[in-house]
């Protein structure tokens, strides 16, 4: 599965257009960031409601394949920006991250290893 | 220049998490006894005991600091400290219109009393005040320094609520110094002045984590109130000394 399937897996949208779609290998959720980047590993979706600047920072660092923002949470413009320099794809959704977890683990379920 | 023993990290009654018993005459009058020069009252979110708190530093012959320790929407804690209780009673109204209309459970969540300066309560509001605001990290530091408060990172590194564990790391910002628990020895602070607090939530937490500085002799303006310019480039002067560095503790 890529990022570019995320839309028609659960109802988000990219939060800016022009990313490189990339495979996605798995996926966690958290809002804690220390957590994530203790945890979260190279190819994985971050399913969480940490609409920060630093989100992405970690997401660039562990090489996560994007990042979908629950809840409708609003996303600070110089995420976006962080975001579009880094390459990483942001989605936003209504859904919690319990819906959207859900979704991602069924999915993938069948790609695991 | 005067070594002035200070602690900018306290609560009151007013917190949910906070002890009944401290109420802002008995922070003053402790802070006194233990020999602190210059004390802030940060209560969660909200500076309405702050002119209690005023009336009794000002007794005690205690410098003060008036604020708010603000939870921002990542569930990040950050100090906003004023020298006029007006200022921050006014940041506090700003903050009132960004908290969430949350169930309020005094059982289970404890007790928020503003009081006066003789302990009589005024008010129990019945909006929590521990929530997270909608306000982002940055967008309450940006209001924070715009209103010329010093802004302070608290508990950088706290398991809950500090900004490392919230943010992964801290974000730049207009930070006249970061509160740490202990010594950041993997650069964790980004170069940002460290101070200790006592985040007193009990009578007994007050002074446990104080921090010296020197100031210059006119600190203090003729009618008491701290000198906010002052206080802030001293601490980018890296004059302040946690109290692992001084092990003053009282």
């Amino acid at each position: 599965m890529k990022t570019s399937d995320l839309p028609s897996l659960i109802p988000c949208s990219p939060v800016y257009d022009g990313w490189e779609p990339k495979d996605i290998r798995g996926g966690y959720s958290s809002d804690l960031l220390s957590d994530v980047m203790s945890k979260a590993k190279d190819g994985y979706v971050l399913v969480t409601i940490q609409a920060h600047k630093n989100t992405v920072a970690v997401a660039s660092m562990l090489g996560l394949a994007a990042v979908v923002l629950c809840n409708d949470r609003p996303v600070p413009p110089d995420m976006v920006e962080a975001a579009r320099d880094e390459g990483i794809p942001l989605f936003s959704t209504p859904q919690t991250q319990f819906e959207v977890s859900g979704r991602l683990w069924t999915a993938l379920r069948g790609d695991a290893p | 220049m005067p070594f002035v023993r200070a602690d900018l990290h306290n609560h009151s009654c007013l917190s949910p998490c906070g002890s009944l018993d401290l109420s802002p005459a008995v922070l003053a009058r402790r802070a006194r006894e233990l020999g602190l020069d210059l004390v802030a009252l940060t209560d969660h979110n909200c500076a309405r005991n702050a002119p209690a708190f005023r009336d009794r530093a000002r007794r005690e012959g205690l410098a003060a600091l008036y604020g708010v320790e603000a939870t921002s929407a990542e569930e990040a804690h950050v100090l906003v400290l004023f020298a006029a209780s007006e200022d921050a009673l006014a940041f506090s109204e700003f903050l009132e219109a960004h908290l969430p209309p949350l169930l309020y459970d005094t059982r289970l969540l404890g007790d928020q009393a503003v009081v006066d300066a003789q302990d009589k309560i005024l008010d129990l509001p019945e909006f929590y005040l521990g929530a997270a605001l909608d306000l982002g990290w940055d967008e309450v530091c940006a209001e924070a320094d715009r209103r010329g408060a010093l802004v302070i990172p608290a508990h950088i590194d706290r398991p809950a609520y500090g900004a490392l564990a919230q943010l992964g790391f801290l974000p730049a910002g207009p930070y006249a110094a970061v509160e740490a628990l202990r010594p950041q020895v993997r650069g964790e602070a980004r170069g940002y002045p460290v101070v200790s607090g006592s985040d007193a939530h009990y009578p007994e937490h007050v002074g446990r984590r104080p921090f010296g500085i020197e100031l210059p002799g006119d600190w203090r303006s003729g009618d008491g109130t701290v000198r906010l310019e002052i206080l802030r480039d001293a601490l980018a002067a890296g004059l302040a000394r946690p109290y692992w560095e001084t092990g003053s503790r009282p």
